[in-house]
């Protein structure tokens, strides 16, 4: 490739990143439009911190994990798994939702006509998200500290964003083929859904993966969200350091790669098909 | 009405100065299943030229502007734009050339401003927030909308929305303005206003499509007319050529119902209809007043002859008036309309 075009790929790139804040601005707005669901968001956040306090005064802390040698409490080890897990339902949510609801609001075709690439559609879509997801988990953990002293080690907080990184563009990944398939058929946001809780469920969010079937175990553990789970866990709650998170970042980096390419050639693959047949201003 | 909208001036497909026509569909065909949307569609438009792309609904012209945009890809034919394909633009490029104001209500975000929608969109073109926001408010002003700017679109009228979109479609000055059933349920004011839009347009060297099925608009709008009729060219010219294709006559007539004063509307145009037989049709005029009916006749069939028979079917004329609605009835004459 010649350096002029490499200086034009170059300055597209540019010139689509700086679109990206509209799309965060936009969002922004319009969440703000909206303060109830905003602030009822908050609230069932809270709600579902008191309902997992008194059920972890049920559960027997020796069937917890330990993590830095030290055994966590039920509402340790759930806490992060609620956080980590309704991070990952929420942005990949979105991420299906956010063309399917450009269409049903008739703005789709307003977007595709302008010269935006429809990676930074979706990418723009979702970015609003991608910061208030993250800001919800730190506060969420921040309640359940001051409100019912579950502690967490304040020295395992980067190398848990460090996981967090890496793990995000993987939901993103799963995120857009999501979204290209709800493109296509239309539907199948209920898949997504079933397919999300599948996930949460067998990834021990809510309980320890050696609970699980025999069977059910080896799939557990290769499940992206219990390895991100473990990791942050082990940050978190062991106070484990780079060193210790450092080789699930390098797991979990390929996964998020290829989660990526997947999603954006399946994308494209659905965009094309809808100008093909002319029905993607349709619904 | 102003003096432009008076006008009946012709333009060449090519401008004065040998520029290639803004845009040029050469035999362009698109089919949906069994359907097909788009038959061969040829026309070419100058810049600074207003072209009625003029059909009932189902014709193809929405099918035929998503075919320019890119929106939808054509089986056949090709899209020239200032005389290039468009395969030769990058999509980026060609996107930056054309406008569209689409014929469907909700294209923008109900719970932001309309000053915020369009700085978005202008940012989308590639604007800094601080020219997007400049811009925006420059086209606002343009379509009159300062005054609500800061609204939230969700409250606008149906006529605000529309010019938004016009807006919208203006933020970057495009080569090519499209502009689909723009006028199609907005009050007379509204409809001038966005017409008076698209002639500003013009004047500043953009071609404009005016897709719509109404024919009042376009006599003194625009400068040449392409009839699509089940996705095929039924006619291209100016719109006296249309009208000349077909002339018939239509005379409105005040009737009464001697055995029965009280008599619909409905039964009265059967009535008629019944004496008038096949050299002529009857349609209500209006709909607050069933007396009031349009007769048309072809054009060797006699007025006299046609009131003795409505006549002799026990229905007075009491008064008839020549009505002149040329271009309907090229329009119906040409899309097979008036036959049923």
């Amino acid at each position: 490739m010649s350096d002029v075009a490499l200086g034009s790929r170059a300055g597209s790139v540019v010139e689509e990143l700086r679109k990206l804040p509209a799309f965060f601005r936009r969002d922004l707005l319009v969440m703000w439009s909206y303060r109830l669901a905003f602030f009822t968001d908050w609230l069932n956040l809270l709600v579902q911190i008191v309902v997992f306090f008194f059920v972890s005064r049920l559960i027997d802390p020796a069937k917890i994990p330990s993590f830095g040698g030290e055994r966590a409490s039920y509402m340790q080890f759930v806490a992060i798994g609620i956080a980590v897990t309704s991070f990952m339902q929420i942005s990949l949510g979105r991420v299906v939702s956010a063309i399917r609801t450009e269409q049903l609001q008739g703005t789709l075709e307003a977007l595709l006509i302008t010269p935006t690439a429809p990676t930074t559609i979706q990418l723009g879509s979702v970015l609003y998200e991608l910061f208030y997801v993250p800001i919800r988990l730190f506060i969420f953990l921040g309640l359940s500290w001051v409100l019912f002293g579950v502690t967490f080690e304040v020295s395992g907080m980067l190398p848990a964003i460090g996981v967090l990184i890496v793990f995000v563009p993987f939901v993103w990944g799963i995120g857009v083929l999501s979204a290209a398939g709800v493109l296509t058929f239309r539907r199948g946001t209920g898949a997504v859904g079933v397919g999300a809780t599948a996930f949460t469920i067998s990834s021990g969010t809510y309980f320890p993966v050696g609970v699980l079937p025999a069977w059910l175990q080896p799939l557990a553990k290769i499940n992206p969200i219990t390895i991100a789970l473990v990791a942050i866990r082990r940050a978190l709650l062991g106070g484990a350091g780079w060193a210790e998170v450092t080789p699930t970042i390098v797991l979990l980096l390929p996964i998020a790669l290829v989660s990526i390419a997947i999603g954006v050639v399946a994308f494209r693959a659905a965009l094309r098909r809808e100008r093909r047949r002319g029905t993607l201003g349709l619904y | 009405m102003s003096a432009t909208i008076d006008r009946d001036v012709v333009r060449p497909p090519d401008a004065p100065d040998g520029r290639p026509p803004a845009i040029e569909i050469d035999d362009v065909s698109r089919t949906f299943g069994i359907v097909r949307a788009l038959d061969g569609v040829s026309f070419a438009i100058a810049p600074g030229e207003i072209h009625a792309l003029l059909g009932p609904n189902g014709a193809g012209k929405t099918t035929l502007l998503r075919t320019i945009t890119g929106l939808v890809e054509p089986d056949g034919g090709e899209v020239r734009v200032l005389g290039r394909p468009t395969s030769d633009f990058s999509s980026r490029e060609f996107r930056r050339l054309i406008g569209l104001v689409p014929s469907g209500d909700r294209t923008f975000y109900l719970r932001i401003s309309g000053l915020e929608n369009l700085v978005f969109f202008g940012r989308l073109h590639g604007l800094r927030r601080a020219a997007a926001v400049g811009r925006a408010w420059d086209v606002l002003e343009a379509v009159e909308l300062t005054q609500a700017a800061k609204q939230r679109v969700g409250l606008y009228s149906h006529g605000m929305q529309k010019r938004l979109s016009v807006a919208r479609a203006m933020l970057m000055d495009p080569a090519v303005l499209m502009i689909d059933e723009a006028t199609h349920d907005l009050d007379p004011d509204g409809a001038l206003r966005t017409r008076r839009l698209a002639e500003t347009a013009a004047a500043r060297g953009a071609s404009v499509v005016w897709a719509t099925q109404r024919l009042d608009e376009i006599r003194g709008f625009c400068h040449r007319v392409t009839l699509l009729s089940h996705g095929r060219v039924r006619f291209a010219g100016t719109v006296p050529e249309l009208t000349a294709v077909a002339m018939t006559r239509r005379y409105l007539l005040r009737v009464l119902v001697r055995d029965d004063p009280t008599a619909s509307a409905r039964e009265i145009v059967a009535r008629i209809g019944a004496a008038v037989g096949p050299r002529g049709a009857v349609v209500p005029a209006g709909e607050l007043d069933g007396s009031d009916v349009v007769l048309v006749l072809e054009e060797d069939a006699v007025l006299s002859d046609a009131i003795a028979r409505i006549a002799e079917a026990g229905v007075d004329v009491l008064a008839c008036r020549e009505e002149r609605s040329m271009v309907e009835e090229a329009f119906l004459h040409l899309t097979g309309g008036g036959q049923g």
